[in-house]
């Protein structure tokens, strides 16, 4: 028993649902997080899978493709059941009316008043958290900051998607689904768990300060005290014509030592380059250059399983501009691939969180 | 002056890691993407007010209270 895992791409609500609770053989989960397409009529979905597992704290979100063991899917629902075995106790709180105020403080309140221990002193290799906030809130960075300086439980998620739409994107909790809303789970497992965070870049050798950013807008106005769109477009060897067909394949990375929390630049604007991400005045930017997405993620994956052993399940928080990369290059069956052997859901993120908000990165949690 | 920085950042960095690496180096990546690396400064870096005063801000949201002198 443990963790199980299910999918259909039966574009019936009521069909999907039915084969997905008949494939979860666990009498009575604890847990059970699900991803979307947002094809599906998200309340509808929301209702229909938390009919099938009354007792069960159920999570999910809209998504822009969903992953399963061995295949990258579109217009699907994939799932995953936690028994008691695996997860010992689960508490889900829901962050409304985000834009205004994305503030998690109630929600860690809550947190305390049930596992009756301060969130800043909660065991972090016994607890974790998982966060699916609404992809186009561009409330990502606020929200992880503040978990960020409040607890050292690592909080893991993805900003839900529209299937490349972007008109709205759904969040839901316990058969409620909520836009503009995010959805926080304090999660204590009765199982190892270890995360892997991957992206497919090398550093080049140029690196520049944001001199001036706009953080609200997430836009960096200049770089080194020049105008950003110059610095980056000449940096790139480009123009500053047609130097934005090149930014998937030259994101800028706040470096951590050698490890990159990439920025994506997303278009020029009036004054300078807009992200979807933002950065903080002050900090130093290095230029990344892409490479092979497939190769990147088994070696690190691979790695990380030498390390921990074989994980019994893996969720995957998996960039929406990776997944494009890939169908780009004919590479999502290989990328399925990579996770055949390992039970696997996962979908393709508006947004990746770990520590803070990220782009062009896969976000992983392993479970023992 | 100089090396106050170091001393604030290192300030934060205790009092929320306690000496556990995992989280040392954790908090050390949540300064990193809020605009301060800690790796570029030492006890001889000069105490810019403009980043003791940013730093003084973070280390109130990690409620680290200890005035640095």
């Amino acid at each position: 028993m443990g963790i199980k895992i299910a999918y259909s791409t039966n574009k019936n609500i009521d069909g999907a649902v039915k084969e997905v609770k008949d494939q979860i053989n666990i009498p009575d989960p604890r847990l059970v997080i699900f991803f979307s397409s947002s094809n599906f009529n998200q309340d509808e979905i929301a209702k229909g899978i938390k009919k099938s597992f009354k007792n069960a704290d159920v999570i999910g979100c809209s998504s822009s493709g969903e992953i399963v063991s061995g295949k990258m899917l579109n217009n699907s629902v994939v799932l995953m059941a936690f028994d008691k075995e695996a997860v010992n106790d689960v508490k889900v709180e829901v962050i409304k009316d985000l834009k205004n105020s994305p503030d998690p403080q109630t929600a860690l309140d809550s947190f305390e008043r049930y596992y009756k221990t301060p969130v800043s002193e909660l065991d972090f290799t016994k607890y974790f958290g998982i966060i699916l906030i609404d992809g186009l809130s561009g409330c990502e960075e606020k929200l992880m900051e503040q978990i960020g300086t409040k607890t050292n439980i690592s909080f893991i998620g993805g900003s839900a998607g529209d299937d490349l739409k972007f008109k709205s994107t759904y969040v839901n909790a316990n058969g409620t689904s909520y836009t503009n809303a995010a959805v926080l789970v304090l999660i204590k497992s009765n199982v190892k768990f270890d995360i892997l965070k991957t992206q497919s870049f090398c550093q080049l050798d140029k690196r520049f300060t944001a001199t001036k950013v706009n953080e609200g807008q997430r836009e960096i106005l200049q770089l080194d005290g020049e105008n950003a769109i110059d610095i980056y477009s000449k940096a790139i060897g480009s123009t500053n014509e047609t130097a934005s067909s090149k930014f998937m394949s030259f994101p800028l990375g706040v470096m951590a030592g050698d490890e990159p929390f990439v920025r994506s630049p997303q278009q020029f604007s009036e004054h300078g380059i807009k992200f979807f991400c933002n950065v903080a005045e002050g900090t130093e930017l290095t230029l990344l250059q892409s490479t092979d997405i497939v190769k990147d993620t088994q070696s690190d994956l691979d790695k990380k399983i030498n390390e921990f052993g074989e994980p019994s399940g893996l969720i995957n928080f998996n960039c929406i501009l990776r997944t494009l990369e890939l169908q780009n290059k004919n590479q999502t069956e290989a990328y399925g691939n990579i996770f055949r052997n390992i039970p696997t859901i996962g979908f393709s993120t508006y947004g990746e969180e770990y520590i803070g908000h990220i782009n062009q990165t896969s976000v992983m949690i392993l479970f023992k | 002056m100089a090396g106050k920085i170091k001393r604030q950042i290192d300030e934060i960095i205790l009092t929320v890691a306690k000496n556990n690496q995992t989280i040392i180096n954790i908090t050390k990546t949540k300064l990193v993407l809020k605009g301060i690396n800690p790796d570029k400064f030492n006890d001889q870096s000069a105490d810019d007010p403009v980043i003791l005063d940013k730093l003084k801000l973070i280390a109130i949201e990690f409620g680290v209270n200890k005035e640095i002198k």
